[in-house]
């Protein structure tokens, strides 16, 4: 089996997103209030006094009806405890994740090069989700030896993690090359993942119809080959596919997977599947 | 003790602080006559928010040095000689003291945001917990991971004790709570965001130091300026003239007939 080229990706950038800078619109507001208090004052000091009156109880109301919104969705909307159970695994990861392996890695890393370290670096740092230093690491693992299809994989996950989908697809693709069924059939799922991102309908339902037939199901796989079904047109297929995917399971499901059940339930419900 | 002595030369902030206690304990008069006492209270620097407002922001550190009993001072003294060497060790001297201060200050600031504008306040306590909430941040910082040191005894023993101590103040009416918990979260941001920042340089830690720091001056403009609080409109009333200081009474009505 020939070695596929090393790859030639850009860094991506971890941009922050909404809800990291939310916090910090919220805390410059508050900042900024008893200046805005203050300017009103000058002008107004009854004004002020009402102002800052009617923001507590705005805020108050405001709470205490999200309070019960969120009671009432958590209760009624399927969706939400599982996206709540999802944030809530996904924010603990983040902040218990040992970074022992990272520093012992890289100090490794500094008296000799090697893939195998690269790669673990480069899978640490994905999972810290510095994508540009990770895909450095990992670039480089495969420069080193482009033979390991665990190199290509994680570099797949974290160009895919940063939607660099074409580029993800192909080292997804390098990676089942490799070895055929990498990481119990994981590349294969995101090789179909990324086909159907990039337009590619046909290739990547067949592309999930291949991972299903040689690893099974999973909620999310079945999840994503409905869409790629729906886009396509089979409607009947798709609808099956989310019948599996929404299935109860037989054992309880990690936070992904539970997320991926729920939304599958709710396409179901919007196809109509009970009428 | 003995240790105490023999490495004065490496606590020279926290020996320092406690002389610093003990001696104002002296010159208060500690032990004279209540009346007296109390007076001297407020001559030295004694919190209250009214007096903040009334052009005397000093007190938001002054109040960190004082103290209103005996037991008060010992069990400060107590908790300062507990944690002060190993935090003055670890930080230095000058960052040591730079702690103090500013967690004295974000105690004081959190006194009068939230307290009475007549309440009195006195002690070292919201400068100790800032040096609590400072040890769990260089915790957090120092571990596998954020919350690896709740591995160990130790550091489980001491946020038992920052527990502990939050709800003794909760249940005690005369222990300011507030200035606790300003000082805490003082303490622990300030070391999260300056002393002991993270290796991984990236905007968004940028943006969270300013918007702490954005924070504090915030806090502390609204408790020299409390534009809404009647002690404030009343004196500003009585110091206007004409059209302003009926603007001002309004306000002042507003504030306190209106619910």
């Amino acid at each position: 089996m020939t070695a596929p080229p090393p790859p030639t990706a850009p860094p991506p950038t971890t941009r922050p997103r909404w809800f990291h800078w939310a916090p910090i619109a919220a805390g410059l507001l508050l900042a900024a209030w008893p200046f805005v208090l203050w300017a009103v004052h000058q002008e107004n000091p009854v004004a002020a006094v009402r102002l800052a009156r009617g923001a507590a109880t705005a805020l108050t109301t405001t709470a205490f009806y999200g309070a019960l919104l969120a009671s009432g969705l958590l209760l009624l909307w399927p969706p939400a405890p599982a996206w709540l159970r999802l944030v809530a695994t996904r924010t603990w990861r983040n902040l218990t994740l040992d970074r022992a392996p990272l520093e012992r890695a890289r100090s490794e890393l500094q008296h000799f090069e090697s893939a195998a370290r690269q790669l673990e670096v480069g899978r640490q740092l994905r999972l810290l989700r510095q994508l540009a230093a990770a895909v450095h690491h990992l670039a480089r693992a495969i420069e080193l030896d482009p033979s390991v299809a665990g190199a290509h994989h994680q570099f797949g996950l974290a160009l895919f993690t940063a939607g660099e989908i074409e580029l993800a697809g192909r080292a997804f693709a390098n990676a089942e090359r490799l070895d055929p069924g990498h990481a119990f059939g994981d590349a294969l799922l995101h090789l179909g993942r990324c086909q159907f991102l990039a337009g590619h309908t046909e290739a990547a339902a067949s592309t999930l119809c291949s991972h299903q037939q040689r690893h099974g199901g999973s909620p999310k796989s079945h999840l994503w080959l409905a869409e790629v079904l729906d886009r396509s047109g089979d409607r009947d297929g798709a609808r099956a596919a989310l019948r599996t995917a929404a299935a109860r399971p037989s054992h309880r499901l990690d936070a992904e997977q539970n997320w991926c059940r729920a939304r599958a339930r709710v396409r179901l419900w919007r196809y109509g599947a009970g009428r | 003790m003995k240790d105490l002595l023999q490495h004065a030369d490496e606590m020279p902030v926290t020996l320092v602080v406690a002389i610093a206690y003990g001696t104002l304990a002296v010159v208060t008069k500690m032990f004279g006559p209540a009346e007296q006492f109390a007076e001297n209270l407020h001559r030295f620097g004694m919190l209250t928010p009214q007096l903040v407002t009334a052009g005397e922001p000093w007190r938001l550190l002054t109040y960190a040095f004082l103290h209103g009993n005996a037991l008060h001072l010992v069990f400060n003294l107590m908790m300062l000689f507990g944690i002060g060497p190993q935090l003055e060790r670890t930080l230095g001297s000058v960052r040591f003291a730079a702690l103090y201060v500013v967690t004295a200050v974000g105690g004081g600031l959190m006194v009068c945001l939230t307290q009475p504008f007549q309440q009195a306040v006195v002690g070292g306590s919201g400068a100790l917990f800032g040096m609590l909430g400072c040890a769990v941040a260089l915790l957090m910082r120092s571990g596998r991971h954020s919350f690896a040191f709740l591995e160990f005894e130790g550091p489980r023993r001491l946020m038992a004790m920052i527990v502990a101590n939050l709800v003794i103040g909760f249940l005690l009416p005369f222990v300011s709570n507030s200035g606790h918990i300003g000082g805490l979260l003082t303490g622990f941001a300030f070391t999260l965001f300056w002393l002991a920042p993270g290796r991984q340089r990236s905007p968004l830690r940028l943006a969270w130091r300013a918007v702490v720091l954005l924070l504090f001056v915030s806090a502390g403009f609204a408790s020299l300026v409390p534009v809404t609080r009647a002690d404030y409109l009343a004196g500003a009333a009585l110091a206007a003239q004409g059209e302003r200081r009926e603007q001002l009474e309004r306000a002042f009505f507003e504030v306190t007939t209106r619910r």
